[in-house]
């Protein structure tokens, strides 16, 4: 049983630490809120019924490159400890690791994963989906099903 | 010469090649007679190679095996693509590619002015290739391929006006009954690798008489069970009364000539392992045989689509050739293979002539005294009728007597059955040929006519259906009254007809059984067959008392049709406006004549065909739907179900894992 | 390990004993992944649309560059014998050749159907020419993996591209459908077969296949709960990716809803990926326990075969029918793995490089078929094809046909093996319920050749084909089409060279001679 009593410990810190962190910045924080702060969106119109909670999936893309750096960075510690004791084979797995990583930042940054500001085309929108929103919600429609062809909406 | 084995299946091969490049720019009729001369000349090469091992002499000269490559070597399975010719196979060749010569031959003019002529030559072409690597191929997997590539053909012949949604209907049943076969036929080769380590035709035919009697057993009915499929036989018939859809040159060859009788030749073939098996096999190949050719007679007497009763006839007449076989005739089964080649071609050319003629008209009820009009036709028609009908010394008498000889020293019971067959065969051809043939023309309402109660005739039209079909039949009787001028074909199409006419007077020739040095066919066939061949022991007394019988109970067919349909007619011809009333009269005589119950009798064939037969196969397609559709609510979308299911999936499998360990 | 902590509790520099890596024997796998990298790095440069598809020319010149580099290997393994490399966890025999090389064909098939697809619906870029690139090595990576920690490795990284791909069609709902629910089902079942992993471990103390099935036949275990327990969800995994009864919910939605040029390559490299695993695990490893999992295996192959060929019959929507046609399929494939002999192995390879063309060929069609938009699915959507392009009907009914077993066409021998290996292996009920499958599912391949061929049906009055647009076949879809054409009838006609490369292609696990 002893042997696993450091995954325990490991375990139990890692609650305390999450539940520390939530409440800290309860605690710490300062909340002064007005009306037109918790608004959703200050757009200046009143909303009229509860929003769905939304943010933009932008943030989603960020955590997800994080995640990548992180890794790389989780690999690259313990190699530039050991550096010397895994030789060449080390340098050469690296090697193509950070290759592979660097490949798919030139493609992040080349499709404009982190250009922070308004939403840009990657290219033309084809002529059938709609450029324009519905009145129902705010999200441009999509897909092709349920659509009469070339409804000339887009114009 | 024998060298020359290759040629025979090349040509039509090549044809089918040069027709499917440049089929549409050759047209109509340059594509069909370039059809005709590669069978023909495969017909000359196949008549070259027979010479050539007529010619050879001693033990086994009379088989030469001509190995083109090998197809799948390496390992155990190693099969060549390579022809067994023997007297066998070279006597299928011979009818095979003559009757498929003047069959194409024919349908050059019956074809003409069809939007797919070419493409319609394209498949002959083909089929003709397939039949001959079936006939010609050395082991039993090419066999199966020719099988294959003929029921394709066939499909796609049937079909081939496949605008009709009919048309294509019957071509999926056809496909599908045929699949059972097939299935039987495959296992069979499997089995039989396994039990002698090779499919090749002359090993099977070494190691035959090694095989134990229960796996001989299992292989030789697996192959019954595909040659029942091929061969129209109970309960697998169904597909070829509705095959008669496809144009009429194409049930002349592939459903009465050539691919139908597959499951004979197979038979035949394998004759050795039937030899090998349990006696029962070959009694029930018999059994099934007399069956069928009893079922099939009887419900043709009640057909009135000319094409039906000829398919329903070549049903019985197949009968005819597994009941020969399960009596261990197999010389007889090929003999009368080759007659009936002859006269059921020819019945089918005249029938598609007169067709023809009548410009697509099909039902007999409006036909009638044809005879002036198309002599040709109608001469050659009447040969046909009376070598079917078993009358001597046309050719059908020959092999009909053979066959009952045999049957008669397997079991008198399947004798009778098969004499009463033939007394319905000749009752309903004659029935046919009289109703087509002589009588007062029941096509003819209006003009030209020179008694012309035009008015009268059309509203007895009206009148006489009586029941369901009156109306459908009489619109379309007036539709197409105009366009009725019977008339004869065209050269292309009677020279043919000649032709097989006197092949079906004289085909006898090949085997006249009342002489031992005039039985041709059997001394060539000998070696083949010597395995499986039953040998007579009857005294020359009794082989003469059954022919007599056999001859009177054909006259007797043919006379009962003459007094119910001939005579009759020929009595009221001058009697006007009933005549077509008389016509269903004759028909209610048939049943006065079977005494009432014979009429219900043939009627109740007919539905237990329609509803029982064609019903469980209809059914177990719908049961497979059904089923199908219980199990797609299953399939319901949700990814938690789906997800559910492979959790169950897992426990199951987890759960039987470990209760077999425990087990173990 | 314990030889690294010590080096490193000591401060002197003592070298690790790191493995050697034969980068020779990776190269199929190096190709696949260098191609995937050049070919993202490039494609994000470069503009995303030109004139000429030369991220599909060089998927495809990626895929020759593999077969490329089998070719020496093989020569190699023909002339030493098979051996491994990476400190034995990635083997290098006839069989993980053969499979590289089947996957190699479906992602070049695949690259040149989805050229066409892309520009027909506004999508291109490199991104999914790069994903299946990575999918197929993760496939190859299960056919050469000689321990289970680098199979579940090759599996996923094979599996998460192709959910990706799944969703491709970013304006298709249902694409978007297909790609969540196979993500999600797949994880699950991922989960079973890492659990059988563990369990395998625990049972024989390795995960390396040889050492595995060097401990089962030099051991008797006392408690084979453990062992058996693993197999069972080794199998579930397995059962999954080769689209399994009763692990198969997930084709038809997926199959239908993702493109279908994707889905020629699901049908063909993941399920050849999946079977090769298999084969690898139970056959070759757990060769000595066939007496355990071989009624479990045959008991899923007569429900695949089963569940296959009726489900299919009742479908409407051809994309589906494919599905179902494919989990009968399977069916075939795992009658071969049941075997569990070397015709067995032999057959089920046959089978895969056939019904990869098959496959591959018919997804061709339908992703012609299917227009913009990819939604014209239906039975209808069929009706007088055969009038309205003539060859375009013709190739599909050869594939159709092949599918059915017909003689002539690589499908019937690819039957006919599997079969024969069935009845060798004296499964003859198995046997049985294959051909008996084989005549059901012929009826639904029948089907929609002659709704092709039929016309026009009942309504002669309208024409349906009246008001349709030709279709247009891209140079690259019918370079693609003919290929596969030529190489279904061509198998079927000399299948001799297939046959004895399969025949050269049984898995053997050799330890690491280093």
């Amino acid at each position: 049983m002893g042997q696993y009593l450091p995954i325990l410990m490991l375990l139990v810190l890692a609650v305390v630490f999450a539940a520390l962190s939530f409440f800290a910045s309860r605690l710490l924080a300062p909340r002064r809120p007005t009306a037109a702060k918790s608004a959703p969106y200050e757009c200046g119109i009143v909303p009229s019924r509860e929003p769905p909670e939304r943010f933009p999936v932008r943030f989603y893309l960020i955590a997800m490159i994080f995640i990548v750096f992180d890794i790389e960075i989780i690999f690259l510690y313990p190699y530039a400890v050991i550096h010397r004791e895994l030789g060449g084979f080390g340098l050469v797995e690296m090697a193509v690791f950070v290759v592979a990583v660097f490949a798919a930042f030139v493609y992040l940054i080349a499709n404009g994963a982190l250009d922070w500001g308004p939403v840009k085309h990657l290219r033309r929108v084809d002529p059938r989906v709609s450029t324009s929103r519905t009145a129902a919600t705010t999200v441009r429609r999509v897909g092709l099903e349920g659509r009469e062809p070339e409804t000339g909406e887009a114009a | 010469m024998v060298e020359l084995t290759w040629v025979i299946p090349a040509l039509p091969l090549l044809g089918f090649l040069l027709l499917l490049a440049f089929g549409r720019r050759l047209g109509d009729p340059l594509a069909g007679w370039l059809a005709t001369a590669t069978v023909g000349g495969s017909f000359a090469a196949t008549v070259v190679v027979f010479l050539g091992l007529r010619g050879a002499d001693g033990g086994d000269a009379h088989r030469y095996t001509q190995t083109l490559f090998t197809w799948l070597p390496a390992g155990g399975f190693s099969v060549d693509v390579g022809f067994l010719v023997d007297p066998l196979s070279i006597t299928m060749c011979l009818f095979v590619t003559g009757t498929a010569a003047l069959i194409h031959l024919y349908s050059i003019g019956y074809m003409h002015g069809d939007e797919g002529f070419s493409r319609f030559f394209v498949y002959m072409n083909l089929f003709v290739f397939s039949m001959l690597v079936l006939v010609l191929g050395d082991n039993l997997l090419l066999t199966f391929l020719g099988w294959e590539g003929v029921g394709a053909c066939s499909y796609f012949l049937i079909a081939f006006w496949h605008t009709k949604e009919a048309n294509a209907s019957a071509g999926k049943k056809a496909f599908v009954t045929n699949r059972i076969g097939d299935w039987g036929y495959l296992v069979a080769i499997l089995l039989t690798f396994f039990a002698l380590g090779s499919i090749t035709y002359t090993d099977i035919f070494a190691g035959a008489g090694g095989l134990a009697t229960t796996t001989a057993t299992a292989i030789a009915v697996l192959l019954v069970i595909g040659a029942i499929g091929k061969s129209a036989q109970l309960p697998l018939y169904v597909w070829l009364p509705d095959a008669m859809a496809g144009p009429t040159p194409v049930s002349a060859l592939i459903h009465a000539a050539t691919m139908v009788t597959a499951g004979v030749y197979l038979l035949t073939r394998m004759n050795p392992v039937i030899a090998q098996a349990s006696p029962w096999v070959s009694t029930t190949i018999a059994v099934v045989g007399a069956a069928t050719a009893l079922f099939a007679a009887t419900v043709a007497v009640a057909q009135h689509d000319i094409k039906r009763v000829l398919a329903y006839s070549t049903v019985s007449q197949l009968g005819y050739m597994f009941l020969a076989v399960g009596s261990g005739a197999y010389v007889a089964a090929i003999f009368h293979m080759v007659t009936h080649a002859f006269f059921k071609a020819l019945l089918f050319l005249g029938s598609g002539s007169v067709i023809h003629g009548m410009g697509g008209e099909q039902d007999m009820r409006r036909m009638g005294g044809l005879r002036a009009l198309m002599p040709v036709t109608a001469a050659t028609f009447i040969v046909g009728w009376l070598a079917i009908a078993g009358v001597p010394p046309f050719s059908g008498f020959w092999s009909k007597d053979e066959v009952l000889l045999f049957a008669w020293e397997k079991h008198p019971l399947l004798w009778a059955v098969g004499l009463v067959t033939a007394l319905l065969t000749a009752f309903y051809m004659g029935r046919l040929v009289f109703l087509t043939f002589f009588g007062e023309p029941r096509w003819r309402r209006a003009g030209t006519h020179p008694g012309g109660e035009a008015e009268q005739s059309a509203a007895e039209v009206a009148d006489d259906g009586g029941g369901a079909t009156s109306t459908a039949t009489a619109v379309t009787a007036v539709a197409a009254e105009q366009e009725v001028h019977p008339h004869e074909s065209p050269w292309t199409m009677t020279v043919p007809l000649v032709v097989l006419a006197g092949l079906s007077l004289l085909g006898g020739v090949i085997n006249l059984s009342f002489l031992s040095r005039l039985q041709v066919l059997e001394h060539w066939l000998e070696p083949v067959v010597e395995a499986g061949e039953h040998h007579l022991d009857s005294s020359s007394g009794v082989k003469l008392g059954l022919a007599v019988v056999a001859t009177v109970a054909s006259l007797v067919g043919i006379g009962l049709a003459s007094v119910l349909y001939l005579r009759r007619s020929a009595a009221d011809r001058p009697a006007e406006p009933d005549i077509l009333l008389e016509g269903w009269h004759y028909d209610q005589a048939v049943s006065a004549f079977a005494g009432g119950p014979g009429r219900r009798f043939f009627d109740a064939t007919t539905w237990f065909d329609r509803h029982i037969v064609d019903g469980a196969v209809n059914g177990v397609a719908a049961l497979i739907r059904g089923l199908g559709g219980v199990a797609r609510g299953l399939q319901s979308g949700y990814v938690r179900s789906y997800a559910l299911g492979v959790a169950a999936g897992a426990v199951v499998l987890v759960a039987v894992f470990v209760l077999r360990g425990v087990a173990l | 390990m314990t030889l690294g902590l010590l080096a490193q509790a000591g401060d002197g520099v003592a070298p690790i004993d790191t493995p050697g890596v034969a980068w020779s024997a990776l190269s199929p796998i190096l190709v696949l992944i260098g191609g995937a990298i050049v070919l993202l790095v490039v494609g994000a440069l470069a503009p995303r649309r030109s004139r000429i598809g030369w991220h599909a020319m060089l998927t495809v010149a990626v895929a020759g560059g593999t077969i490329a580099a089998v070719v020496p290997l093989w020569d190699r393994v023909h002339d030493d014998g098979p051996y491994s490399a990476v400190a034995s966890a990635v083997g290098v025999d006839g069989f993980s050749l053969f499979v590289t090389v089947v996957i190699a064909v479906a992602v070049a098939i695949a690259a040149l159907l989805t050229d066409g697809y892309l520009r027909r619906e506004g999508l291109e870029g490199p991104e999914p020419y790069v994903l299946m690139l990575l999918s197929a090595a993760g496939a190859v990576m299960m056919a050469s993996a000689n321990d289970l920690i680098v199979m579940f490795l090759g599996l996923e990284i094979m599996s998460i591209a192709v959910y990706v791909l799944a969703g491709l069609h970013l304006r298709r709902r249902r694409s978007g459908e297909a790609a969540v629910k196979y993500f999600v089902l797949g994880s699950f079942s991922s989960a079973f077969f890492l659990y059988g992993v563990a369990l395998v471990y625990g049972a024989t103390g390795s995960t390396n296949l040889v050492r595995i099935a060097r401990f089962l036949a030099a051991n008797t275990l006392a408690d084979q709960g453990l062992l058996i327990a693993g197999f069972a969800l080794l199998l579930v995994g397995f059962g999954f990716k080769v689209a399994a009864v009763p692990f198969h919910s997930w084709t038809p939605d997926v199959y239908q809803g993702s493109p279908s040029p994707i889905v020629a390559f699901m049908a063909s490299g993941v399920k050849a990926g999946g079977f090769a695993g298999l084969l690898r695990v139970f056959v070759a490893t757990f060769g000595t326990y066939r007496l355990d999992w071989q009624p479990v295996v045959y008991g899923i192959a007569v429900l695949s075969l089963v569940v296959g060929a009726v489900l299919a019959v009742v479908q409407t929507d051809v994309k589906r029918m494919l599905a179902y046609s494919s989990i009968n399929h399977a069916g075939f494939i795992l009658i071969g793995v049941q075997a569990a002999t070397d015709e067995g192995v032999t057959a089920a390879l046959f089978y895969l490089a056939a019904y990869t063309f098959m496959v591959a060929g018919a997804f061709g069609v339908v992703t012609v078929v299917g227009r913009r938009g990819d939604g014209h699915h239906h039975l209808d959507d069929y009706q007088g094809l055969a009038r309205r392009q003539p060859l375009l009907a013709l190739v599909f009914a050869i594939f159709l046909l092949a599918q059915a077993g017909v003689p002539l066409t690589s499908g019937f021998l690819a039957k006919f093996y599997v079969v024969e290996a069935a009845i060798e292996a004296r499964s003859f009920w198995l046997a049985l319920v294959a051909m008996v499958s084989a005549v059901v599912s012929a009826f639904l391949y029948l089907r929609i050749v002659l709704v092709m061929y039929a016309g026009a049906g009942d309504g002669a009055d309208t024409d349906p084909a009246a008001g349709r647009p030709r279709l247009a076949v891209p140079a690259a879809a019918a370079i693609a089409l003919v290929v596969a054409v030529a190489a279904t009838i061509g198998i079927g006609l000399v299948p001799d060279p297939l046959t004895r490369t399969a025949r050269d292609a049984t898995p053997e696990l050799v330890a690491a001679s280093d």
